[in-house]
């Protein structure tokens, strides 16, 4: 290694071994579980390449802050409410947008996730537009996640009094999201495994043939992206959950394509691989911050641009090594060209 | 024209069917019938319009005119899975097998009515969806038996021979319980011992089964020994019909085939 030779390479342990920064870590790690749950759904086992994912974490986040804040529905109800529009919103965008071949329908999601946003920009009046979205102008107790932070507060209590005196503020997000990637894992796997599944993998394989043995696969195609929403709609609301203002770059394209990083490392059609990659994913990306290089030529920024280029490294060398993933059917990825 | 003979009703019944693409007109107006419990042959020279009035017959392709009748009902431009659904299912000339998927996979995706296949069935019933599971597995491996696939039922069916491949699709269409199976050359790409078995499974489920066959084929020797009516196409129309003997001392086929500039007889298989 002649770098390390040359260059003091150090790393800083102070904060890597705090167990607080790394359940931070697990809880986006697990909250990109959910969104790639959608896109091994999507893509893994129905063939079609969803590249808005981003937008239906928006709509979900939006919907449930609006409907709290603004329209005044309680937390539990405005949640599943949210989920409902944003699977409603993915109907009507699959409705047009999957009758289209396969790599128009990933450009048409992506100009969709980026019109969902700029919306979210721009529509001030409703979304707060960069400013960014969380109380009532009139009153700063109305904000969608009041509910949620008393909840939380109280669960941190009960944790406090039995197993760990000083677990971090969003310690009980991290255990819903957590039991929700579970419930969903298991969930997805089940479907996956049933008749409704056998139909989506045959649509990934020759569209044709499916519609020539008698399936609607339209209506399979929507329902597989209906589901898609439901997931990335709950990965939206907890990540706005976990913060204290919804702003639109929260739901940038890299995020899917950070998703899309999370099912490729995992590996493709299979639903237990994404929990993996979701985590190795983060752990590295987070990891390499504790990197520390001698300031000048290693500036903060410099660094930060070489933590994305080590995770891209790895991402390249293990498509190099091994590409289907970590758990993914090497025969499956060979015999589906 | 091919309406002449047919005593009965017809299971299938095209009549004056156009389709278009651009300036290409493609099918010309092109009329005929397939009587219950026959195998029918529809030959012609290469771009005679063959593939597409399969294509607009089984719902893939948007007729421009024209009427489809299968048992009785207007199917024209229908889709394509309500029209499987009624019993017309079709293979593809160039094998459709679901390569990343098992070979009972294939299989057991074709069965019609599964309630397995809706969301909420699969949630609220699930003893009702492992039942016709269970039934549909069973089918599945009768047929593969029938078929000699049974041993590659867990392979992945990218893995099977190009033969072996015909013969799954073929074996896949029954699952979907077909009143009439249209065959887009069934014997192109296989070899010839392969080809008969094929041959004697389509004569044995007419036989069995009841199953109507429309097949297109170039291989003359086949069309003449196997089919019991033939349909000739070229330019987009329907040229003649009848039976093997009839069509093959007809002048306006030999013409066809022979004469002006549309190719040679048989010739061109594989090409496509």
């Amino acid at each position: 290694m002649r770098l390390a030779g040359d260059i003091p390479v150090a790393v800083t342990f102070t904060e890597f071994t705090q167990p607080e920064f790394w359940i931070s870590v697990g809880l986006i790690a697990g909250i990109y579980t959910l969104v790639a749950l959608g896109l091994q759904l999507n893509t893994g086992f129905t063939g079609i390449v969803n590249f808005g994912q981003a937008a239906f974490m928006a709509v979900g986040a939006y919907a449930m802050a609006i409907l709290i804040v603004d329209v005044g529905i309680n937390f539990w109800l405005a949640l599943p409410l949210a989920i409902l529009i944003t699977m409603g919103f993915g109907v009507l965008i699959g409705l047009p947008a999957l009758r289209l071949r396969a790599d128009y329908f990933a450009i048409a999601t992506i100009a969709m996730a980026e019109v969902v946003r700029v919306i979210a920009q721009n529509a001030r009046g409703l979304t707060g537009g960069n400013q960014g979205f969380a109380c009532a102008e009139d009153d700063a107790s109305n904000c969608y996640f009041s509910t949620w932070r008393d909840l939380s507060n109280s669960i941190n209590d009960f944790v406090e009094s039995t197993f760990w005196s000083d677990p971090p503020s969003f310690f009980p997000l991290f255990l819903v999201v957590w039991l929700v990637v579970i419930i969903a894992t298991v969930g997805m796997t089940y479907l996956q495994g049933s008749p409704w599944g056998r139909v989506l993998r045959a649509i990934r394989e020759d569209e044709d043939a499916a519609r020539a043995l008698g399936k609607n696969t339209l209506r399979f195609k929507l329902q597989s992206l209906a589901i898609s929403a439901l997931l990335g709609s709950l990965g939206g609301a907890f990540l706005a959950l976990n913060l204290s203002t919804i702003h639109p770059i929260v739901f940038e394209p890299l995020v899917t394509f950070f998703a899309f990083s999370v099912l490729i490392l995992g590996g493709l059609a299979n639903y237990k691989a994404v929990a993996v990659g979701a985590i190795l994913f983060w752990f590295v990306l987070e990891g390499t911050r504790f990197i520390e290089l001698p300031d000048p030529p290693f500036t903060e920024t410099r660094i930060a641009a070489l933590r994305l280029a080590i995770t891209g490294g790895l991402l390249i060398g293990l498509m190099a090594f091994r590409p289907q993933g970590m758990f993914g059917k090497r025969q499956e990825m060979v015999l589906g060209e | 024209m091919s309406e002449e003979s047919a005593n009965g009703k017809a299971l299938l019944d095209v009549r004056d069917v156009f389709k278009h693409f651009g300036g290409i007109q493609a099918v010309n107006g092109a009329s005929f019938r397939v009587p219950p419990g026959s195998i029918t042959a529809l030959i012609g020279p290469n771009g005679a319009g063959k593939t597409t009035l399969f294509n607009v017959v089984t719902g893939f392709y948007r007729g421009d005119r024209g009427s489809v009748r299968f048992d009785g009902e207007n199917v024209f431009r229908d889709a394509p899975y309500d029209i499987a659904r009624k019993g017309m299912v079709r293979t593809f000339q160039i094998t459709k097998s679901l390569a990343a998927m098992p070979v009972i996979d294939n299989m057991t995706l074709a069965a019609p009515e599964q309630p397995g296949e809706r969301l909420q069935n699969v949630i609220f019933q699930p003893r009702a969806v492992r039942r016709r599971d269970r039934e549909v597995h069973e089918q599945a491996i009768e047929l593969l038996e029938i078929f000699n696939l049974a041993k590659l039922a867990d392979d992945y069916a990218g893995t099977l021979s190009g033969g072996q491949r015909k013969l799954l699709e073929l074996a896949r269409a029954l699952m979907a319980r077909p009143k009439l199976l249209l065959l887009d050359e069934p014997m192109a790409g296989i070899n010839p011992t392969l080809g008969r078995r094929l041959l004697d499974h389509m004569e044995r489920l007419r036989r069995e089964e009841g199953v109507t066959f429309l097949f297109i084929e170039h291989d003359m020797e086949v069309v003449m020994n196997h089919s019991d009516r033939v349909v000739v196409m070229a330019e987009g129309k329907v040229i003649a019909g009848g039976e093997p003997h009839e069509v093959r001392q007809d002048p306006k086929v030999i013409d066809a085939y022979l004469g002006g500039s549309v190719g040679s007889p048989g010739g061109g298989r594989g090409k496509k």
